[in-house]
C-alpha cells in the first residue's frame, strides 16, 4: 500500500441502507400486499368482467377459502405495521435513530421543491435535477403511502374481518353509516394502492432503466457508494465530506 | 341353447321392450301425455287467457312430481280424451281454490290442487303478504306457488341448481317482481334491493360460489314472507337479532346495520367521492411523473450523451 493513496477517510465499496429487521418488514409486506390485491380484486369486480372473478376466486380455493387466505395475510400485514412502528420507537428511544434533515423519511418542503425542480428538468426548463438526501421524495411518497393505507384499509379491512368484535367497541351514533364506510374505504383505497404500487413503486424500483429488472437492495441492504453518490448525494457528502470535496476539485 | 338360437328368441322381445310405456307412469298420465307430450302451442281459453299445451315428458318424469298422475292436480278432468272439465271436487281443495280464484281465473282448481300434499306451506303462503295481496287485496301480482316455483309440472328440489328457488337462481326469481320499477312503484316497495344485494358483501360471495353465503330466503323466510314492518318480519326491528344471529353468532344492535337495503347516506356517499378525487388526482400525478421521466430518459440517452455528472 503505499502512502500517497491514503486519505483522511477509508471508502467502503457499499454501505448499508436497510438493516435486516427492515428488509424482513418489507418482504411481509409487499408479499401479503401482492395476496391481498389477487384475492381482494375477484372481490371488488365480483360481477365484472363475466364470470372471470369466479374462476379467478376458483384458483385461490373458491370464495371460503380465498377469504380466509385474505384475512390472514391481513393480520399479518397488521403486525408487520405494527411491528415496523415499535421498531421505529425502540430505535428512536435507544438513540439509535436520530432526526436529521439529510437522512429523515420525514417530508419537508425541500421535498415540493425537489419535485418542481425535476419537473423543470423533464420538461427542459432546468438543467440540473434535484439533488436528494438518504430518501428522495418518490421514496417518502412510496414509504407515507403505506402509512396511509394502513390508517385507511388495515383498520377497516379489520373492522370487516371481525365485524362482531368490533361492534362492540364502535360508538352507538355511528352504527347508521359506520359499516358502510369501512366497506368504501377498504374498496377504493386498496384500488387506489395498487395503482400507486403498480405505477409509481413499480417504475421506480423496477422498470426505470437504470434500475431493471430491480433495485437489489431489498435483498442486500447495502448500495455502493457509486450509486449513493448518484442517486443520494446529499447523504454522500455528508457521511464522506472529504471525499466529496475532493470530488469538486477534480 | 345355442347362441343363435337364444338370439332368434331374445332380440325380438328386446324390440318389443321398447314399445313399453317408459319408467311406469301411472297409466292414467300415460295416457295424457299421449297427446300432451305432441302438441305445440297455447289455446285461448273463453275468458281470454292462455293455456300452454305442451307437457315435456322428459322434464316431468325428473320433476318432483313425476310420479303424480295428472288428475291428482287437474281434480275436475275425468274423461279420456276429457271433455268440459266437471269431476266433483274435494271441498278442502274448492276452498282454497275459491281464495286464489282472482289470480288463477283458469283453473284455480289446479291451483289450489298444492293444497292437498303441501297444506301447510299453503296456508303458511296464503297468510303471508304474498298470500294476502290475492286473497284481501284480490290483486294478481302477489306470488303463488308457480310464480317462485315456476310451472309445477317440472319443479325439481331447491337444492337443485336448475330450480328457480334454488341459491344459484333465487335472487333472480324473487328480482322479477321486485326489481320490476312498475311492481316497486304500484305497491311502494323498498328500492334498490336487488343492487343493494348485489353490491354487498353478501351478494358478491353468493356470485362467486360462497357456500355460506345467504339468499333472500335465508333472511326474509321463504313461504312465510312478510313485510318488513309486520312484527312477525325476521327483518322486524329486534327480530334481526335472532335472523342475523343465525350466521353471526352473537349479532348485537351495533352490528345488524352493517347489511341493509338501504342506500348509502351522506357520510358514506361524500366520503366516496372525496376518495374518488383523491385516487385520480395521485393517479395523475404518478402517470404524468412517470411518463415525463422516462421520456426526459430517452431524451437524456439521445442528445446528451456523456453530460452525465
Amino acid at each position: 500500500m503505499s502512502r500517497t493513496n491514503t486519505t483522511a477517510q477509508e471508502i467502503p465499496q457499499e454501505i448499508e441502507r436497510f438493516n435486516i429487521i427492515f428488509r424482513i418488514q418489507h418482504i411481509l409486506m409487499f408479499s401479503t400486499f401482492l395476496i391481498l390485491s389477487f384475492t381482494g380484486w375477484g372481490l371488488k369486480y365480483a360481477y365484472e368482467p363475466q364470470g372471470l372473478s369466479s374462476i379467478w376466486i376458483r384458483i385461490w380455493g373458491g370464495a371460503e377459502t380465498a377469504g380466509l387466505i385474505h384475512r390472514i395475510a391481513g393480520v399479518t400485514m397488521l403486525v408487520d405495521f405494527i411491528w415496523h412502528v415499535l421498531y421505529l420507537g425502540y430505535l428512536f428511544a435507544t438513540k439509535r435513530m436520530t432526526i436529521d434533515l439529510k437522512t429523515t423519511v420525514i417530508p419537508l418542503p425541500k421535498d415540493v421543491f425537489d419535485v418542481i425542480k425535476n419537473f423543470m428538468y423533464f420538461l427542459g426548463l432546468s438543467k440540473e435535477k434535484a439533488r436528494f438526501g438518504k430518501y428522495s421524495y418518490a421514496q417518502k411518497f412510496d414509504y407515507w403511502a403505506v402509512f396511509w393505507g394502513m390508517f385507511i384499509i388495515g383498520f377497516s379491512g379489520y373492522a370487516l374481518a371481525f365485524p362482531m368484535q368490533v361492534s362492540y367497541i364502535i360508538p352507538e351514533f355511528t352504527t347508521g353509516w359506520i359499516w358502510q364506510l369501512l366497506g368504501i374505504m377498504h374498496s377504493d383505497e386498496a384500488l387506489l394502492a395498487i395503482v400507486f404500487i403498480l405505477f409509481w413503486h413499480f417504475y421506480n424500483e423496477h422498470l426505470k432503466p437504470e434500475v431493471f429488472p430491480m433495485s437489489w437492495i431489498w435483498i442486500t441492504g447495502k448500495i455502493s457508494t457509486e450509486k449513493l453518490k448518484h442517486h443520494h448525494p446529499i447523504e454522500y457528502e455528508m457521511l464522506f465530506p472529504d471525499e466529496a470535496k475532493k470530488d469538486k476539485k477534480e | 341353447m345355442s347362441y343363435k338360437k337364444f338370439l332368434i328368441f331374445v332380440a325380438p322381445l328386446l324390440f318389443l321392450s321398447l314399445f313399453l310405456p317408459r319408467d311406469g307412469f301411472p297409466q292414467e298420465s300415460a295416457n295424457c301425455l299421449a297427446c300432451h307430450s305432441a302438441m305445440k302451442g297455447r289455446l285461448e281459453t273463453s275468458g281470454g287467457r292462455l293455456i300452454e299445451l305442451n307437457v315435456d315428458t322428459d322434464r316431468f318424469r325428473t320433476s318432483v312430481h313425476g310420479s303424480l298422475s295428472c288428475t291428482d292436480c287437474h281434480m275436475r278432468f275425468s274423461e279420456n280424451p276429457h271433455s268440459l272439465p266437471s269431476a266433483p271436487v274435494p271441498s278442502s281443495v274448492l276452498s282454497v281454490s275459491s281464495k286464489v280464484s282472482s289470480k288463477h281465473t283458469v283453473d284455480p282448481v289446479a291451483a289450489a290442487a298444492c293444497n292437498n300434499c303441501h297444506e301447510d306451506i299453503y296456508k303458511k303462503v296464503l297468510d303471508s303478504v304474498h298470500g294476502r295481496n290475492i286473497t284481501e287485496k284480490n290483486k294478481t301480482d302477489g306470488a303463488l306457488c308457480l310464480d317462485c316455483h315456476g310451472s309445477p309440472h317440472y319443479i325439481t328440489r331447491s337444492t337443485d341448481p336448475g330450480s328457480r328457488v334454488s341459491r344459484k337462481n333465487q335472487v333472480e326469481t324473487c328480482g322479477k317482481c321486485h326489481g320490476d320499477e312498475k311492481i316497486i312503484e304500484k305497491y311502494s316497495l323498498e328500492e334498490n334491493v336487488m343492487e343493494s344485494f348485489e353490491e354487498s358483501f353478501h351478494g358478491r360471495k353468493l356470485h362467486l360460489g360462497h357456500m355460506r353465503a345467504p339468499v333472500c330466503s335465508s333472511c326474509h323466510n321463504a313461504h312465510d314472507i312478510r313485510t318488513k314492518d309486520d312484527p312477525a318480519s325476521p327483518v322486524f326491528g329486534k327480530n334481526k337479532l335472532e335472523t342475523c344471529g343465525k350466521c353471526h353468532k352473537g349479532a348485537n344492535e351495533k352490528f345488524i346495520p352493517a347489511i341493509t337495503h338501504k342506500p348509502a347516506g351522506p357520510i358514506p356517499h361524500y366520503a366516496e367521492i372525496g376518495l374518488i378525487f383523491l385516487t385520480m388526482g395521485v393517479f395523475a400525478f404518478v402517470v404524468l411523473h412517470v411518463l415525463l421521466e422516462a421520456f426526459s430518459d430517452i431524451r437524456d440517452a439521445i442528445f446528451r450523451k456523456g453530460r452525465e455528472e
